[in-house]
């Protein structure tokens, strides 16, 4: 008898554990979608934890301003010949290229399905260096540290004092929309962030293998079992004194009553040819193309998937880790988006980055410090690619972009970014206020990076 | 067929974990909240300790209760229990890791650790060190991958200064190694203008941020000062970081014949390279300079006073060591009463970590709690080393082999994915928690996934992993259950004895009803059986989970 086994049942048979996103108690506000659904949209966000280096992502390779980010980057400047070259379709008079190791997103770049958005930010509103350095207009709290611009670019909450994040306000706002699906708007393969809490949505967590089987509860040969889940089942749901026990038997429950109806549509996938990197970000966006080719069986209209990588903190030894770091960047997305293509499903999902902040201009040696404005890359057929969107800012220490160091301002805010994003997922203009609550301060709110 | 002889090896279990490993990658904000008065000290507590009192005082204080040290501590009372553990001997890792007769690896280190945990005596030193292991945060996961030994070292510094002096924990963290490495101020140099390098500002920022005084001024109790516009006070800026930067220069490894020649020497402090300091003059906070000119180590030291000195380190690191050890949302009140200790251990020492770990401990809110206090999530490490504790689990080798398990559940030795730990201190579980203002730390890596493998980890680590499993490899962990197998054929008695053994008997009447009807679904006969499911009934409880 074989009585711990993974093996994973037919969906079809487990259709009433299903717990659809009507059970986590869902509450819309306001702006409600005119129609339901007709289609299927997804984003992925890539979360590049550490505040990644975009100004050796993307750098100049036309002269004078290759010579200018080289005088300022010094020991950890790219070398010009070594970058890969890239041809927007709208110049701004300078010439582009990618790291050398994004062999395999370059190509993307030329095919229109990758854009480059210029120094983008968490702001409250459009600031210049100068309005930075009087300190006369507000600015996010605790600039140039790690989590709270991680905080500023999930929650975009600039000064308000936002505890959910700008996909779980998406989440909640698209919440009768979305009642029928079985699992949550929000899926994360990278731990639970603001980004994906909500007022009333919480994202739901999978493994690279999907969800983790409860074996010795749910396999139906070990002896018991049967019981046992009933026995469990019970416990969980007798309420807790603790409002942490009750926090963590919520999770606990949804965690088993969603395990299986997961587990069994994932043994329904079919099977990709794309191979993706052996990296844990290959691997995390593996599991979300699995996840995306069985929507259907899971009644998937609308998914935010959170994937992430860290290391990007390169404070020493950057030339030596930069390589690594963003070659699976590029070899992950770029078989992500090879395996939608391969599902036939790359017409509905968008693909992008964000990250801390971007990193000083100036070294400390061998690697570079916390700052603030970088570049983000977006990906996926709907995305109007081959252009770079926004203004390359100055990479002159002590230029107008410079506010100290060689930290650049940014001249995008995080919110207008999330917008174009949401509005191609399909809010409405009043529910993307909702989830982008500092968009009202900038003129321009759809960057236009997506169709 | 008995349910715990049918249920596979324990590697094939392992196998199946490690086929997933998520990444854990986390952040968050928060903070907040108004002023309280500080109270006097609270009463002693009581003279007679129940069992079940002795193993919620164990459950804060140790890797686990077991039997013998419920006995122990109702023996010798709370105050003399934390005397006699203060008196240990520090169990510890890196000359254990060099005594090997090949090169140490990561799972060494860990297979260590869990050793300490499960069987140290010092468990009271431990338990802080991996507290403290949790604020003053190195990584494997990092350019340390390839360094156990380095990482051992570390560890050890924290267990050796448990009890010590916090500012002396201050300079022993700086001048590590492993730390130098970690957060790159090992080979940090005065600036070159010339060249646009000026000095790693990586370690400036999270000493200050992380290990010592946070972002924003507090008050004594630990609740968050606000200015006129009723805004927080940002404990330093951008200038106060480059200005520490500056004083973090010129350090090498030790031993290092030149700053260029690294001695790639772990296992003793950083060495001072004049050459490469900064001599320039420097601005600390609260508006101490110092003047130019000095050497590496006189910075260093005239900046680690400046900081030790400021009015957050008490309740900043008073209220984590509170929330890693006895309760996640402590009150105003019981901040201020432990960071009073801080400031002075009742014979004018600031920074006595003794002094600071009784006070925690033996605080009225940590002994009494009101019957619906949120309390604290039992880390998951300590619900495996819980299990290990109470029933003497351990494998014919003697190892705690788990791969990377831990991983899995969130949670490794020396294995966060960044300087900002497993979790944040005020992370709020969405919901109830969130609006009503409370954090759970550990519920950040509570997610559908991890509490699942968890889930599975408990299962096996009862159903397989005990002594009644058919021909056990010698790496398998094995839980004692032939005194509970003598029992079992009386569930009632049975569940008594593993309730008593895991939480002193202080289970509720629906768990221990729960777990009688669980054996007695299975025949008296199968009597591992029967024991393993008592076992698994308790430690998946929801209620288990929660240590009040």
């Amino acid at each position: 008898m074989k009585t711990f086994n993974f093996n994973r049942r037919d969906f079809l048979g487990l259709t009433a554990a299903g717990l659809g996103a009507g059970a986590l108690g869902l509450t819309p506000s306001g702006d409600a979608q005119a129609a339901p659904f007709t289609d299927y949209r997804a984003l992925v966000c890539v979360f590049l934890f550490g505040g990644n280096d975009a100004f050796n992502m993307v750098v100049p390779r036309s002269l004078a301003e290759y010579n200018a980010y080289a005088r300022s980057r010094q020991n950890l400047a790219i070398a010009r010949d070594a970058l890969l070259p890239i041809d927007p379709l709208t110049s701004d008079g300078a010439q582009y290229g990618l790291h050398p190791s994004m062999t395999a997103l370059a190509p993307l770049f030329a095919s229109g399905q990758l854009g480059i958005v210029a120094n983008v930010g968490p702001l409250v509103q459009p600031v210049t260096r100068d309005q930075v350095l009087s300190r006369s207009v507000p600015l996010p709290p605790q600039l140039f540290s790690h989590n709270d611009q991680q905080d500023q670019w999930q929650t975009l909450a600039g000064r308000l004092s936002l505890k959910t994040g700008w996909a779980g306000r998406a989440a909640d706002e698209i919440a009768v929309d979305t009642a029928a699906q079985r699992l949550p708007v929000n899926v994360t393969l990278a731990g639970t962030t603001s980004f994906q809490i909500g007022a009333n949505s919480v994202p739901y967590a999978i493994g690279t293998e999907g969800s983790p089987a409860y074996f010795v509860l749910t396999n139906p040969q070990a002896a018991l079992a049967a019981e046992r889940r009933a026995m469990f089942e019970r416990l969980l749901a007798t309420r807790s004194a603790s409002p942490i026990g009750r926090s963590f038997s919520a999770v606990q429950t949804r965690s088993l009553a969603l395990a299986d109806a997961v587990n069994g549509a994932l043994a329904q996938a079919p099977t990709l040819r794309t191979v993706f990197p052996q990296s844990q970000l290959g691997a995390q966006l593996g599991a979300v193309a699995r996840m995306i080719s069985v929507r259907d069986r899971l009644a998937m209209q609308r998914q935010v998937f959170l994937v992430a990588i860290g290391g990007f903190d390169t404070h020493d030894n950057q030339n030596t880790l930069q390589p690594g770091l963003l070659g699976d960047v590029s070899n992950s997305l770029a078989a992500f988006q090879a395996g939608l293509t391969e599902l036939g499903i790359a017409d509905s999902v968008v693909t992008f980055t964000q990250s801390d902040f971007g990193r000083t201009l100036t070294s400390n040696g061998d690697g570079t410090d916390h700052a603030w404005g970088g570049h983000q890359l977006v990906l996926g057929n709907p995305v109007r690619g081959r252009q770079i969107y926004g203004q390359m800012p100055s990479l002159e220490i002590g230029g107008p972009d410079d506010i100290g160091g060689g930290r650049i301002v940014p001249t995008l805010g995080a919110d207008q970014y999330a917008a174009t994003l949401l509005r191609w997922f399909g809010l409405t203009p009043g529910q993307i206020t909702a989830a982008a609550p500092n968009l009202a301060n900038f003129s321009v709110r759809d960057l236009g990076f997506v169709s | 067929m008995s349910v715990a002889s049918a249920t596979g090896s324990v590697a094939s279990l392992r196998g199946a974990l490690l086929s997933s490993v998520t990444a854990l990658l986390v952040a968050c904000g928060g903070g907040g909240g108004d002023s309280g008065g500080v109270t006097p000290p609270p009463p002693p507590p009581p003279v007679t300790i129940s069992r079940a009192e002795a193993a919620a005082f164990l459950r804060q204080s140790t890797f686990g209760p077991t039997t013998g040290e419920i006995d122990r501590l109702i023996s010798q009372g709370y105050a003399g229990w934390i005397d006699q553990q203060i008196s240990q001997t520090a169990s510890l890792q890196a000359p254990a890791l060099r005594a090997l007769p090949v090169a140490a690896t990561q799972d060494d280190r860990v297979d260590l650790w869990f050793r300490h945990a499960v069987q140290g005596p010092d468990q009271l030193r431990l338990r802080v060190a991996f507290a403290l292991s949790q604020i003053m945060v190195v990584s494997e996961r990092s350019g340390l991958s390839q360094f156990p030994v380095a990482l051992a070292v570390y560890y050890d510094t924290l267990t050796q200064n448990s009890f010590g002096n916090f500012r002396e924990l201050m300079e022993q963290v700086t001048l590590s190694p492993a730390m130098g490495v970690y957060l790159s101020h090992l080979g940090n140099q005065k600036p070159n203008t010339a060249l646009n390098i000026r000095p790693d500002e990586n370690f400036a920022r999270e000493m200050m941020q992380l290990f010592t005084i946070g972002l924003v001024e507090l008050n004594p109790d630990g609740t968050v000062r606000r200015d006129a516009q009723n805004q927080p006070i940002s404990t330093y800026d951008q200038a106060a970081i480059e200005n520490f930067a500056r004083i973090y220069t010129g350090w090498m490894f030790g031993g290092s014949q030149s700053f260029a020649q690294p001695s790639f020497n772990f296992d003793q402090p950083m060495q001072a390279f004049e050459t490469f300091h900064d001599t320039g003059a420097k601005t600390l906070l609260r508006g101490t300079t110092l003047p130019a000119g000095q050497t590496a180590r006189a910075d260093l030291e005239a900046a680690l006073d400046n900081l030790f000195a400021h009015s957050n380190v008490p309740p900043f690191i008073s209220k984590q060591l509170i929330q890693r050890l006895t309760v996640s949302n402590p009150s105003p009140a019981y901040v201020a009463r432990v960071a009073a200790r801080f400031e002075n251990n009742g014979s004018g020492v600031r920074g006595d970590l003794a002094a600071v770990v009784r006070a925690i401990l033996l605080d009225t809110e940590a002994r009494s709690p009101a019957a619906d206090a949120p309390g604290k999530l039992v880390e998951p490490l300590m619900r495996l080393t819980a299990l290990w504790r109470a029933f003497d689990g351990r494998a014919a080798s003697g190892r705690y082999r788990l791969s990377n398990a831990d991983i899995l559940v969130g949670q490794g030795p020396l294995r966060s994915p960044s300087v900002f730990n497993f979790y944040r201190p005020d992370y709020a579980p969405p919901g109830e928690m969130r609006a009503a203002g409370l954090v759970s730390p550990e519920m950040e890596i509570a997610n559908e996934a991890t509490v699942a493998y968890m889930a599975n980890l408990l299962a096996f680590a009862t159903f397989a992993g005990n002594s009644a499993a058919a021909n056990p490899a010698s790496d398998d962990i094995l839980i004692d259950i032939r005194n509970e197998q003598q029992i079992a054929g009386n569930a009632g008695q049975l569940v008594d004895r593993v309730a008593d053994k895991l939480l002193g008997g202080a289970i509720s009447t629906a768990l221990r009803n729960e777990a009688i009807a669980m054996a007695e679904r299975s025949p008296a006969s199968a009597t591992a059986g029967r024991v393993a499911e008592v076992i698994h009934t308790i430690v998946t409880s929801p209620e288990y989970v929660v240590q009040r």
